[in-house]
């Protein structure tokens, strides 16, 4: 009898949640982006509100930019905008739900390291841009390097508009100048992690013992001419140096092999901080006790370490620049899927991408405000920027219509221009893996790197032994598997694409 | 239909005063539940808003699920994730208990006060600042436990690389950090007793431990038994920060302090697959269900009223 | 009940003044509460040490500590840390006022809620119990996961950047209905509440008059955690607010905390941001501790007057 009334009240409390459910079902077209019914055909030239999310801390003189921007745009386009900033650390994580909750939104801020381009695209969060591009985006075209946008497609379809920047990824060594000329060192001999070798000893044998030749935290790999599948940590990629139409084992490869045996020696020799495998983080900058360390590069880099750091760096490369399938998805904006407005949302992006007063506007904020122009092309900031204006340039859209400060080099925007169209493409360029079919592998396999890579590839064990261990298991999680798919999805685009 | 009726009326004082709670957990708790369908979905997004993206994804069964059972980890983890919770919620409760007692009868009341506002400060500390105080006594080169160690002649001992040391650390560690907040319960109980009992326990001539034993915890023992048995519920599931910052995602100690938590973590920042993480938590959750309810009927046989339901 | 009322009274008064139970005969010996102090303190102790340790390093200079590590007494002292927090000084006073209120609205809502529903799930007499202590206790497993119910938030109930947003989510929370459902059963008697209806009280009265006075430590305990709760929730702002004016203060310093975390790993990406390396990370770190943790730390006294035996028993008696 009790069981009876208490399925009963279960039913009847069931039955009211599911009505509540149906109701709000349909209800998430009125959200936020506040416009009622234009946007869908092309050339309609009602007045539209576009809802945008952009990456970055949020600026207190945003609204005020944003006023003179939508004055503007209401002048070239008919359209207003009404950007929100989410910051740096809750990108990522606010993202996918405000996606995942149908929200309305038209514009956001996507990239390999925030709010995942390529997981997102294949999950169906942003809509497919080729066509627009065609119709709105002819400035865009114009003005990107195509191989960003090739090189951020998937089965052939755009989904986000890339930032035209620094395109080619180079890692490159970096020097604590106080020791190179305290020492004379000639470091453009320095090429490869076997080069190092005696200036490593060098510093070891004259200089306290607080100083750390190879400052490097526990994210450190040698250098290995991989083309990776799913990034560095991950061991699965095409050897760039040897037949480069296929997918192998990593850990497996002669050159990983004779790396690791170099850098064992370096973490016995003391080069390296005895607890480099549990680093998270290293502060060499900070305390400036450090001879060398890596880090990845774009023209006139070494000026903003240097002036960050207080003290002079220098650098030599490891390799030449490359340009990967992840490089062009350094920075993008997407359309989401659930824009109302997608016409006049690319329409807003091609004049972001062409526009010198608007992009800069965006950036730096109003002039006579937030700085003052020295000449055309060279400004000076103002206190007002500082307290109320800060965004994060490389963000924005295409960087090389920004102002330049006094202290950048004249020819900055030529040398990244340059710097790009030296690089060499990688095999892979435009093909984006779709790890769907083996998730479960890649799972497993992602875990198990992290509990073998920080201690084998800083030499903090011995690799003869650890090696063939954490290959063992890897292939137990089914690696082969992962190459064998990896390999077959691959040939079928370089076949669809002619390659 | 007309005896539910009758019993609602009877009891409508009663259901007055629930009806804001219930309805809370309604809008709050149980419409949000739909959501773990996706759990059994390949969930893609399709315009129309996420009830749409949910309905119109692709059914893939326990796919999601199969992670957590291929792995050859899933016995360390699974063992791992059992042994450390039994630790620290049956460790957890002697000592929240025992320092409840204590506590009551020091005889400076002033000073027990002062031990009680301490007792609780490390339940302010995140386990990534605890992390960093661990570090300086557990650091190879500059560690205190290592000092000491060559101090005395001894050989420095690379700690995050050596296995044996970590079930006790995690748990002393998981068991300093909770004993505070832990025994509140236990004083606010102990508050409550009449104190007559005791004054007349000892004209019998009891002696304290024996007043402590059949008085004090006799009486405590509903909130000891309820609050295991909520404890159980979640005994799938770990304080991610105590094994994955206090180690410092040492791969070398993964044996002995990778955790379900920990390891769903460090599989899915790749593919970032709301499927599988939305599985591995209704995983967790029923296996929690499933032994409270078992736990439940155990208690209900022996004492009715110490159940939880 | 009024009669016994004045020696208790006079007995906690007592109490209070002194520190001392009136009568000492069931005390524990003087060693064995020395033995116990020394335990018990050492302990504490330890509990401390770290805040101590958190106090003084928010008081170090960054360099130093990179170079140094932690110590006691660190070579170069400075306001560094905190001139950076104040920096977002305006920011702070308001979020603190924002989560002031949030704690002390949403505790009081809390109060409210869960003793009523506890109270009456401890009636043996209500036939329904088991469901609705089944109902609460169910939500303490199952979760329907972030984004339905920040659809039931922002969508169902259009609470975006609303200060509700902050205080409704959290004002229900089963173990604390669990908690003083056992409070309550355990401490009031059958027997008073039989009598009080045989004379005439209704089940509000009885509420009202006689359960809560004598389950204070456990409301107080509920109070207690209820505050900790929403003074550390950080969770929900990030999650529903975009308003300046209406960010808590741990959201503000997780936040602050998060960036720069997020941009020192980053730092090869965002090279034109070029603050990265000199963010005084590890001192900030800490003075957020010490903010964040203070004024709560002076709120546990407040509560802790409730957890002293001999307050409110004795009334229960007949």
């Amino acid at each position: 009898m009790k069981t009876r009334k208490i399925a009963l009240l279960m039913v009847t409390l069931l039955l009211a949640f599911s009505t509540v459910l149906a109701g709000c079902g349909g209800s998430n077209t009125n959200d936020t982006s506040g416009n009622a019914a234009s946007g869908g055909e092309s050339g309609d030239k009602d007045t539209v509100k576009l809802k945008v999310y952009l990456i970055g801390g949020p600026q207190r003189d945003l609204p005020m930019v944003q006023e003179e921007m939508n004055k503007y745009l209401m002048e070239k386009i008919n359209t207003t905008v009404d950007i929100t900033m989410i910051d740096w650390g809750d990108y990522s994580k606010r993202m996918p739900v405000i996606t995942a909750s149908g929200e309305n939104y038209d514009i956001a801020f996507t990239s390999s390291w925030a709010y995942d381009y390529l997981p997102n695209a294949t999950r169906g969060a942003f809509l497919p841009i080729n066509d627009l591009l065609d119709k709105y985006g002819q400035g865009i075209k114009e003005q990107l390097d195509p191989r960003f946008l090739t090189g951020s497609q998937i089965d052939g379809q755009n989904y986000a508009v890339p930032v035209n920047k620094e395109l080619a990824s180079q890692w490159v060594w970096r020097f604590n100048k106080q020791y190179v000329d305290k020492y004379n060192m000639d470091i453009t001999k320095i090429r490869t992690l076997e080069d190092l070798e005696p200036y490593l000893q060098q510093i070891k044998d004259n200089e306290p013992a607080d100083i750390t030749p190879l400052a490097v935290p526990k994210g450190f790999k040698p250098y290995l001419a991989f083309d990776f599948l799913l990034g560095d940590e991950f061991p699965v990629g095409i050897n760039m140096n040897g037949d480069t139409g296929k997918y192998v084992n990593v850990l497996e490869s002669e050159e990983l092999k004779s790396s690791l045996k170099t850098i064992r020696k370096y973490y016995q020799a003391g080069y390296l901080r005895k607890d480099v495998a549990t680093l998270e983080g290293i502060d060499n900058i900070k305390t400036g006790k450090w001879f060398v360390d890596r880090e990845q590069t774009q023209p006139y880099a070494e000026l903003g370490w240097s002036r960050s750091a207080g003290y002079d760096i220098v650098t030599t490369p490891m390799q030449d620049p490359v340009i990967f399938t992840g490089s062009a998805t350094g920075a993008m904006h997407a359309i989401s899927a659930n824009s109302k407005n997608p016409e006049r949302a690319m329409m807003f992006l091609n004049l972001l991408n062409t526009d010198p007063y608007l992009r800069n506007l965006i950036n730096y904020g109003i002039e006579g405000t937030h700085y003052n122009k020295i000449s055309d092309n060279v400004i000076e900031d103002l206190p007002a920027m500082k307290d109320g204006f800060q965004m994060p340039g490389f963000a924005l859209g295409n960087l090389f219509l920004t102002y330049m400060h006094k202290e950048d080099p004249a020819d900055k925007w030529e040398a990244f221009k340059e710097f790009n169209n030296s690089a060499k493409v990688a095999p892979s360029f435009g093909f984006n893996f779709n790890p769907d079919p083996v998730k479960t592998e890649v799972a497993s396999i992602s875990a198990i790197v992290k509990e073998f890579y920080p201690s084998i590839m800083t030499g903090a064990v011995d690799p003869d032994e650890h090696l063939p261990k954490a290959i063992e298991k890897l292939k137990a999680a089914g690696l082969d598997k992962v190459i064998a798919e990896a390999q077959k999805q691959y040939d079928e685009w370089k076949a669809a694409n002619q390659k | 239909m007309q005896g539910i009726f009758k019993s609602l009326m009877k009891n409508k004082a009663f259901l007055l005063l629930v009806l804001p709670g219930a309805a809370w957990f309604i809008i709050f708790a149980y419409l949000p539940m739909f959501g773990t369908i996706i759990a059994f979905k390949d969930f893609r997004i399709h315009p129309g808003g996420f009830l749409e993206s949910v309905l119109k994804s692709e059914w893939v069964g326990f796919k999601n699920f199969e992670f957590l059972f291929s792995t050859s980890d899933a016995y360390i983890i699974t063992r791992n994730t059992i042994l450390y919770n039994l630790g620290l919620i049956f460790l957890g409760l002697v000592l929240a208990v025992t320092l409840a007692i204590i506590m009551n009868e020091l005889l400076n009341k002033r000073l027990a006060k002062i031990y009680q506002t301490a007792m609780f400060m490390p339940y302010f500390l995140s386990w990534v600042i605890i992390s960093y105080f661990v570090f300086s006594f557990l650091s190879v080169e500059k560690g205190v436990f290592n000092q000491i160690i060559m101090y005395f002649g001894g050989d420095p001992v690379s700690w995050y690389s050596e296995t044996g040391y970590w079930p006790y650390f995690l748990i002393l560690l998981g068991l300093w950090k909770g004993a505070g907040y832990g025994s509140v319960v236990y004083l606010a109980a102990i508050a409550g007793i009449d104190r007559s009992y005791y004054e007349a326990a000892m004209i019998d001539g009891a002696t304290k431990w024996k007043q402590i034993r059949y008085i004090t915890l006799p009486l405590l023992r509903p909130l000891m038994i309820i609050l295991t048995i909520l404890a159980i519920g979640g005994i799938f599931r770990s304080d991610f920060g105590l094994f994955y910052q206090v180690p410092r995602d040492s791969g070398a100690l993964y044996p002995v302090t990778n955790v379900i938590d920990t390891f769903v973590y460090r599989g899915l920042t790749i593919m970032g697959d709301t499927g599988m993480s939305t599985a591995t938590g209704l995983y967790q959750s029923v296996v929690g269900l499933i032994l409270v309810l078992l736990a439940n009927y155990a208690v209900r046989k022996i004492e009715k009223d110490y159940a939880v339901f | 009940m009024s009669n016994l009322s004045e020696p208790i009274k006079r007995a906690s008064a007592h109490t209070r003044r002194t520190g001392k139970k009136s009568r000492d005969l069931n005390a524990i010996s003087p060693l064995s509460n020395v033995i116990f102090n020394i335990a018990i303190g050492l302990f504490a102790l330890s509990c401390i040490f770290p805040f101590l340790f958190i106090v003084i390093i928010s008081f170090t200079d960054e360099k130093t500590l990179a170079i140094n590590g932690f110590k006691l007494f660190p070579e170069v002292w400075t306001l560094d840390a905190y001139r950076f927090l104040m920096e977002s000084g305006q920011q702070m006073a308001q979020s603190f006022g924002v989560t002031l209120t949030v704690t002390v609205v949403g505790t009081a809502l809390t109060l409210y809620l869960v003793t009523t529903y506890a109270y009456a799930i401890s009636r043996k007499n209500f036939a329904q119990r088991r469901f609705f202590s089944f109902l609460a206790f169910f939500t303490m497993l199952f979760s329907g996961g972030l984004v339905p119910s920040y659809i039931v938030v922002t969508q169902v109930l259009h609470l975006r950047d609303s200060i509700w947003a902050l205080i409704l989510p959290s004002i229900m929370n089963a173990f604390y209905i669990i908690v003083m459902r056992t409070f309550f059963t355990t401490t009031v008697p059958d027997a008073v509440i039989e009598s009080a209806k045989i004379d005439g009280a209704t089940e509000f009265g009885i509420y009202t008059r006689i359960v809560l006075p004598i389950s204070l430590p456990g409301i107080a305990t509920i109070g207690l955690f209820s505050t900790l709760g929403f003074w550390n929730d950080w969770f929900n702002a990030l999650l529903y607010i975009d308003n300046a004016n209406l960010i808590p203060l741990q959201t503000l310093l997780i936040r602050i905390q998060n960036n720069m975390d997020f941009v020192v790993q980053n730092s090869s990406r965002v090279v034109s941001y070029d603050i990265a390396s000199t963010l005084p990370t590890e001192t900030v770190r800490m003075a957020m501790v010490v903010l964040a943790t203070l004024p709560v730390a002076l709120a546990y006294p407040f509560f802790q007057k409730y957890f002293i035996q001999g307050l409110t028993i004795g009334s229960v008696k007949e």
